[in-house]
């Protein structure tokens, strides 16, 4: 290593954590899952702490970067620039009002200003708002004089000059602990406050509390240290102290102190900024304000529209050695497919790629191709800093391509590379991380900030917020935009590099893909208007400071007091009673049912009484309501609660933006509408949670077990009322039963036959319960299963109607349909029952279907792209305790062919064998392809007892009486065909004799086609033959012309290798048995 | 052995025919007598003239009597001596020999298409916009006029697709197949060996074009990455070989396709008739005279149906056995009567038990144990291409036109035939939406002359018209209508090239 080593060393030291409003979702997600959770101790810490990051003087030189700039010996440079350039700002820009969208919000220690803040000295924590104005220009604001803080409770015995000497103490204390700082004072001041703890109901109005300022935003942390170990107080002695409000992060204190939002806008008024003296970042506009002087507009009306951000979608390409996943080190960085994207416009605003060697033009597409590594890696830098992306989105890109490229970077000793972020000749952060997940088991990795740029990775998106069966790009294209993406494998791609202009064009039409694909993937899941929306609301913490900050409360921190096994009991699910109901069946819903209790009910942190208290304060007993758990909780006439008032608000907010929604025109208006619902449907959803999470920041779960107590307590009573109603006696036609009830459904039977005579008695049923209830619960009918079939708890499936005339859809809960370790035959039987059952009403039908299913299965006929199982491959054979299955074969596949085999991190796909008997499971995996090529027998028993058996007779128990014998063990299952291997075994000493193509008899003529008895029979026995070719040709055309149109090229093979593609295997054995087939029909022309 | 089918030797003309065939062939009247027959329904084209010698009252029906037939087959017998050698099958083009499926993929089809097309395209070029240079779509700049030529590629939003199979949901109403997947969203593409371009301007209507044409456009591109069409040019008709002009007696040859022997629709008697009709043996002396002048008799394509579940590879059980073979017997007896009297052409279409591809390959002769023996019967490809006294007769079975129909629009099945003579492309939509065997180095699609009559089967209606094509090329193009569903067979008159329509009834009310 050299020299340039020590720089990145530093930059790694420097590693960061800072705010950012956009990716916040990711960061509380990330520690959900079992991510970082190995490596060192402060991972989960690292993710939630400030980190102070200075200002290097040494980088904010000028240095003439202009020269720096690859792309300037080429002759189309100026055009490139004048449209890679945001637009020009207009001469008197610096005299308005600058208003802006706020993308991201970090902070630096620098200097405090001089000029703004003319009474303090020293270093200090500056903010910095990365953002966007309405006309597209970018903006960096710095903003002064806000410090960090918290609070802790006065003891009663502290007077002002106790407050002083302690200040001295901990001032002391503080220095000792920070021994390498620089800082001149580290307690600015310590202010007096009359506040109140959200905790527990209080009959005082106020409290002392004391608020400590310290200078830089990581002394809050070491300074609640020292008071939670304890300090030494005059007159006190040892004293250990709570501390409020101490464990939020210096940029979200600032947010809410300013009552800036995620993503909103913000104005800075004229004469109270001041243009940058020495502009220390590449935004156009760049200012210096004090924060009292920010105004933050609420996003409503003109302020909920979205500013055109510039997004920068990427992709790179690796030419990888044979048999090896990419490595930094090693494999070179081959190409980089950009596209930006003006938020809000349908077509790219740019569209080019970077190519290592000459590559032919694509259209429409600007193609730079360079001689070097280096000059593809420096000419993105200073695409990227032309540019000026406010967001880069792109597939796996904080995992793979950006640290990739840095690391390449690292590996060539490019050190001017990483200045890819909008602060001045700073350098692109980079830290490790281990990053380990079911999809891609362990994988070192680095992570990468780049300053005032949002990174938003669609896989991350994808792999939080839908369950697939797959995350490649390929599946989840295939799924949300119904297009297949052209998979090269990446053992092709170094081919492809080393071939001609041609190829490497080929490869880069496929690089633009990828980088187009998760434009596309944004624009249709709306993810830039989803996302802005849940930041602005959805941190429930966030709502609860705001709010608390309004009514004069502090919150404690509370960290570790609730153990982990303390749980609780969650709601209730009343027994099912299994079976398939032929009439309809009416599904009472509570809406929203955890927010309203907690409404209902008053329950919050602040209304609750411990026992002591409640013994102490002796409270009326009908202004405290006690719980079905047992807690108390007073009303809302002695003290509202915040959750409650949070929870209105929500909800009030969520019916305007429906309200709106309704209205509205507009799709775009539409879009950020319904982002807006839903985000506070969440939001609202997820205070209970909140309450509930034990490792959470604010647990209270004297509050969760009472809300799921309400709520048990009140399926039950609707069951109750529902049966003892809706009698014959009470003047009904039928009794009505409740056949199942989820936490916040019950699903009742009342007899009558038709779709409408149930939604009447449904809508009745609901008005009438829900009358019993506090306000604002509220029963609501909402749907008719009919017909429901329910296996068991959490398990059923039905037609679903909202209007009598004609049903929604079919619903189904808890059945194998998108389950991704099962074969797609399962899903495909599974899913076809369900619809001869419920949508044909053909219960024979869909017996027959499964024997003929299974017959198939049997008799070889299965088209072996059902029977594809596919699992991850997440570390190497060696680190599996037990062996497993897609382990073992890709070790097999490695010792077969290196270059193609399965690395770590790959989905191994593979099929049943059948093997010598007393093989072990794992033994009897194999590669399809090889299946199919060698003629492999599959083993049908273990698909008919391992994966399709459960889940048939799951369905069909309720349906028939002897539902495994009538279907798994009839006349169909006897008859079976095996395939006879090509390779290996016994065939090496077998004659192949010709046989009669009527009745297998042997012919001793090879040129014969019939033996003499089936003479007869040619014309019969020849239109099969030829019905046979006629079907494979059929599909031989639709598969390989699919193909052709995925790949977007008549004239060229088709190269691609997704095995995620249902119709890769298909395509494959079409082929074969296409000439196979050709050889039997060969055989007739006599 | 394809040259052993054609032909057989002469003295083993005499057919095994059985009992039933005989007694049909010599004593048709009795069978017929009280019949209404309806002969010569002259829709389009029809002569009043030809009406009027074909439609017969039932007083002067006369009983055909040995002599009668007798005369016939002499006549008959002489025209065959006469014609003997000159019947030759050309359809070399479209016969697949030892072509096996090796992996090989469709791009080398539309590489050949492309290269030939080029070829002939670029040479045109020059006459048709002088000055402008032939681009590729790689050397596109932007704003530079140029003419670019290669392959269209039509993207369709409705085209159905096999991996809709997979979607996840199967949706509330059952999917309507919709007769035609065309949608105002659609858009075309330009291939060539480089790249591809998206089209745009009014000139490409999306309607009118398919994926696998070749064209050349003459435009420039747009700033976005489009190229704005200004003017086409197409193919055109390929060159017409002159027919020798010798006094030519008429000549007749018969067109009759979509029999579907077997299916709920075919009704035997009607087809009977037909037979009956064009061998002579109904009708008067004038009626036997023209009859006597047929020369050639084609079947083009769907002449037996065969019930899907009996062929989906289940084992069937013995009864059904029968089932399955029945259809084809019935034809085999028909088809042995006719090629007993005249040549016949059978060509196979999209239902009977022949391939799926294009070229679909000769129905095996195994099937027609009774007809094949004759000389006179030819099992032969689809397309079909013969000629007969130097004139050059080209058709298929249907399924070309049946999928432009679907992919794309025009006013009639007519103007579809035109344009793939425009486009000298049989057809285009092969292999993209239309079954083709993946050829290597050859398109056997291609048009290399301007046949003298193009015929399509299966058509809904019959339609005929003459194409004339700029270099004097004079086409007739021929729609035949499905026989089971109008009982219409087309008649054309080898010295004018005229059509007419023989029309068949069996029903008594009308």
């Amino acid at each position: 290593m050299s020299g340039n080593n020590s720089q990145f060393a530093r930059l790694r030291r420097r590693c960061s954590a800072a705010c950012r409003t956009l990716s916040k979702a990711h960061y509380s997600k990330q520690r959900r899952r079992p991510v970082n959770v190995s490596q060192s101790p402060n991972t989960i810490e690292d993710e939630m702490m400030d980190e102070d990051v200075y200002l290097e003087e040494t980088l904010i030189k000028y240095e003439e970067d202009e020269e720096a700039l690859i792309l300037l010996g080429d002759e189309a440079v100026a055009s490139r620039l004048s449209k890679w350039k945001r637009p020009s700002l207009p001469p008197q820009q610096f005299s308005q009002n600058i208003v802006f969208q706020q993308l991201e919000i970090d902070y630096i220690i620098g200097d405090s200003n001089k000029e703004l803040l003319p009474n303090s000295s020293g270093p200090a924590a500056i903010l910095r708002i990365f953002g966007v104005t309405k006309e597209g220009h970018s903006v960096c604001c710095h903003v002064h004089g806000f410090e960090p803080y918290f609070y802790f409770s006065c003891p009663a015995e502290m007077g002002p000059d106790a407050i002083s000497r302690f200040q001295q103490t901990l001032e002391g204390r503080m220095r000792e602990s920070n021994r390498n700082s620089n800082v001149l004072r580290f307690i600015r001041r310590i202010e007096l406050v009359q506040k109140k703890s959200i905790m527990y109901y209080q009959q005082c109005q106020s409290q002392p509390f004391l608020k400590i300022v310290v200078a830089l935003p990581t002394m809050v942390a070491s300074c609640r240290g020292i008071l939670e170990r304890g300090i030494q107080i005059e007159g006190l002695g040892l004293k250990s102290f709570m501390t409020y409000e101490s464990n939020i992060l210096f940029a979200l204190r600032f947010m809410i102190d300013c009552n800036i939002v995620g993503g909103n806008w913000i104005e800075v008024p004229a004469g109270k900024y001041k243009k940058t003296a020495r502009s220390m970042s590449y935004c156009q506009i760049e200012l210096e304000c004090l924060y009292s002087d920010l105004v933050s507009h609420v996003p409503e009306g003109e302020y909920s529209k979205m500013a055109p951000f510039r997004i920068l979608s990427f992709d790179i390409e690796c030419a990888g050695r044979k048999g090896l996943f990419p490595e930094p080190t090693h494999d070179p960085v081959i190409q980089i497919a950009n596209l930006v994207t003006l938020q809000g416009e349908d077509c790219p605003l740019i569209r080019n790629v970077m190519t290592l060697k000459s590559c032919s033009p694509i259209v429409g597409v600007d193609v730079m191709s360079f001689d070097t590594e280096k000059k593809v890696l420096l000419a993105w830098r200073d695409f990227i800093q032309k540019v000026d992306p406010d967001i880069i989105i792109g597939y796996n890109i904080c995992k793979f391509d950006l640290p990739y490229l840095m690391e390449r970077a690292e590996a060539l000793k490019i050190a001017e590379f990483p200045i890819l972020g909008r602060v001045r000749n700073s350098r692109v952060r980079m830290r490790d991380t281990t990053f380990s997940s079911r999809q891609y088991g362990v994988r070192e990795s680095k992570e990468v900030t780049i300053e005032g740029r949002v990174q938003f990775d669609l896989l991350q998106a994808m792999q939080r917020d839908y369950k697939l069966s797959s995350y490649s790009l390929n599946s989840v294209s295939a799924h949300f935009l119904s297009e297949q993406k052209e998979d090269v494998h990446h053992s092709i791609i170094s081919d492809l590099q080393n071939g001609s202009p041609e190829t490497r064009r080929r490869l880069a039409v496929y690089c633009l893909k990828d980088a187009y694909l998760p434009q596309r993937l944004l624009d249709k899941l709306m993810y830039i208007y989803n996302y802005v929306e849940m930041a602005r609301s959805i941190k429930v913490l966030s709502q609860l400071l705001r709010k608390a900050r309004q009514k004069n409360l502090v919150i404690p921190n509370f960290k570790g007091q609730v153990s982990g096994q303390d749980t609780f009991e969650g709601a209730t699910v009343l027994e099912a009673k299994a079976g398939f109901y032929e009439k309809p069946i009416a599904t009472l819903d509570f809406a929203s049912l955890y927010p309203s209790i907690m409404m209902a009910y008053n329950l919050c942190y602040c209304t609750l009484v411990t026992p002591v208290n409640a013994r102490e304060l002796n409270l009326p007993a009908d202004s405290v309501n006690k719980t079905p758990s047992g807690e108390l909780f007073v009303k809302s006439d002695l003290q509202k609660g915040i959750l409650p008032e949070i929870l209105e608000e929500l909800l009030a907010a969520r019916k305007r933006a429906k309200a709106d929604l309704k209205e509205a025109k507009d799709p775009l208006e539409k879009a950020v509408l319904d982002g807006r619902q839903l985000a506070l449907k969440i939001s609202a959803n997820s205070v209970y949670g909140f309450t509930g999470a034990s490792i959470g920041q604010l647990p209270c779960l004297e509050i969760s077990s009472s809300v799921t107590s309400y709520g048990r307590q009140m399926i039950e009573h609707t069951k109750k009322l529902v049966e003892e109603r809706f009698t014959t006696t009470g003047g009904y036609d039928h009794n009505a039963e409740v056949v199942y009830g989820d936490t916040d459904s019950v699903m009742v039977q009342f007899g009558v036959p038709s779709v409408e005579a149930a939604m009447k008695l449904g809508r009745e049923a609901a008005d009438y319960i829900s009358r019993t209830f506090t306000k604002p619960i509220k029963l609501e009918f909402e749907k008719v299963y009919y017909p429901y079939l329910l296996i068991s708890k959490k398990r059923y499936a039905g037609l679903y109607w909202t209007n009598p005339d004609k049903f929604d859809k079919m619903d189904t809960k808890g059945i194998e349909t998108v389950r991704r370790d099962n074969c797609l035959l399962v899903k495909n039987l599974v899913t076809e029952c369900l619809n001869k059952l419920l949508i044909d009403r053909d219960v024979p039908g869909a017996v027959q279907y499964v024997k003929n299913t299974i017959s198939d299965l049997l008799m070889n006929r299965m088209d072996l792209s059902l029977l594809v199982i596919t699992k991850g491959l997440t570390k190497t054979g060696d680190d599996y305790a037990v062996k497993a299955a897609h382990v073992e074969l890709a070790e097999r596949m490695r010792k077969r062919d290196a270059a193609t085999a399965p690395n770590v991190g790959d989905r191994v796909p593979y099929v049943i064998i059948k093997a010598a008997k007393g093989a072990k499971a794992y033994e009897k995996s194999e590669d399809p392809i090889y299946v199919l090529e060698n003629n492999i027998p599959i083993d049908p028993q273990y698909y008919l007892e391992n994966q399709i058996s459960k889940p048939l007779l799951r369905i069909f128990e309720p349906i028939l009486k002897n539902a495994s014998k009538e279907l798994l063990q009839g006349s169909h299952t006897r008859a079976m065909s095996i395939s006879t291997p090509s390779t290996g075994g016994l065939m090496k000493f077998a004659k192949k004799q010709l046989g009669c193509l009527g009745c297998k008899a042997l012919l001793s003529n090879a040129d014969q086609t019939l033996c003499k008895h089936c003479k007869g029979r040619e014309a019969e026995l020849y239109s099969k033959t030829v019905a046979n070719v006629r079907e494979l040709e059929m599909l031989f055309g639709r598969l390989w012309t699919q193909c052709q149109e995925c790949q977007g090229s008549l004239h060229q093979d088709v190269l691609c290798t997704s095995r995620d593609c249902p119709i890769f295997y298909r395509r494959k054995k079409a082929q074969k048995d296409m000439a196979e087939a050709k050889t039997q029909l060969d055989r007739w022309n006599f | 052995m394809a040259k052993q089918r054609r032909r057989m030797p002469a003295d083993i003309v005499e057919p095994k025919v059985d009992q039933r065939t005989m007694l049909m062939m010599w004593r048709p009247g009795q069978a017929k007598a009280r019949m209404m027959l309806r002969a010569a329904e002259p829709s389009i084209g029809g002569s009043q003239n030809w009406r009027a010698r074909f439609s017969f009252l039932e007083e002067e029906e006369e009983e055909l009597e040995l002599p009668a037939a007798r005369r016939w087959m002499a006549l008959k017998m002489k025209k065959e001596t006469a014609e003997e050698g000159t019947r030759e099958g050309e359809d070399e083009r479209y016969e697949i020999h030892g072509e096996r499926y090796k992996g090989q993929q469709y791009s080398q089809i539309y590489f050949t298409r492309l290269h030939h097309m080029r070829n002939l395209l670029s040479s045109v070029t020059p006459k048709w916009k002088p000055h402008v240079p032939v681009n590729t779509v790689l050397e596109l700049e932007a704003g530079k006029e140029c003419i670019i030529i290669g392959t269209i590629y039509k993207h369709m939003k409705l085209k159905p697709c096999v991996l809709d199979e997979y979607s996840k949901e199967r949706s509330v109403v059952p999917l309507v197949r919709p007769h035609n997947f065309m949608h105002p969203d659609d858009y075309l593409v330009l291939e060539d060996d480089s790249g591809r371009v998206k089209l745009t301007g009014e000139l490409v209507s999306p309607s009118t074009f398919v994926t696998g044409i070749v064209l050349a456009l003459h435009g420039k591109e747009t700033g976005g990455g489009e190229f704005l069409v200004q003017d086409i040019l197409e193919a055109g008709l390929p060159p017409q070989i002159e027919r020798p002009h010798d006094s030519r007696e008429d000549k007749y040859v018969v067109f009759v396709s979509g029999l579907n022997v077997g299916s709920d629709t075919f009704n035997p008697l009607q087809f009977q008739l037909l037979v009956d009709h064009v061998t002579g043996h109904l009708g008067d002396e004038n009626e036997q005279e023209i009859a006597s002048q047929i020369v050639r008799l084609v079947i083009a394509g769907n002449s037996v149906e065969i019930s899907q579940c009996l062929l989906t590879g289940q084992n069937i059980a013995s009864k059904d056995h029968a089932k399955l073979s029945e259809p084809i017997k019935e034809l085999d007896i028909l088809l042995t009567q006719l090629a007993a009297a005249m040549p016949v052409d059978i060509m196979p279409g999209s239902n009977d038990p022949a391939n799926f591809s294009l070229p679909q390959q000769p129905l095996h002769r195994c099937l027609f144990p009774g007809a094949s023996v004759y000389n006179t019967f030819l099992s032969c490809t689809n397309p079909h291409e013969f000629e007969l006294d130097g004139a050059r007769f080209l058709g298929t079975s249907g399924q070309n036109i049946e999928d432009l129909d679907k992919y794309s629009d025009a006013k009639s099945k007519l103007e579809f035939m035109e344009r793939t003579l425009r486009w000298r492309h049989l057809a285009p939509t092969a292999p993209n939406t239309l079954g083709c065997y993946p050829y290597t180095d050859k398109d056997p699609f291609l048009l290399e002359s301007c046949p003298h009559v193009y015929f399509v089967g299966n058509q809904h209606k019959y339609e005929t018209s003459v194409l004339q094509g700029p270099d004097k090329q004079l086409v007739r193009l021929i729609s035949i209508p499905r026989f089971c569903e109008t009982g219409v067979a087309i008649m054309l008159n080898l010295r004018s090239f005229e059509c007419h329509v023989l029309s068949f009834s069996t029903n008594l009310d009308s």
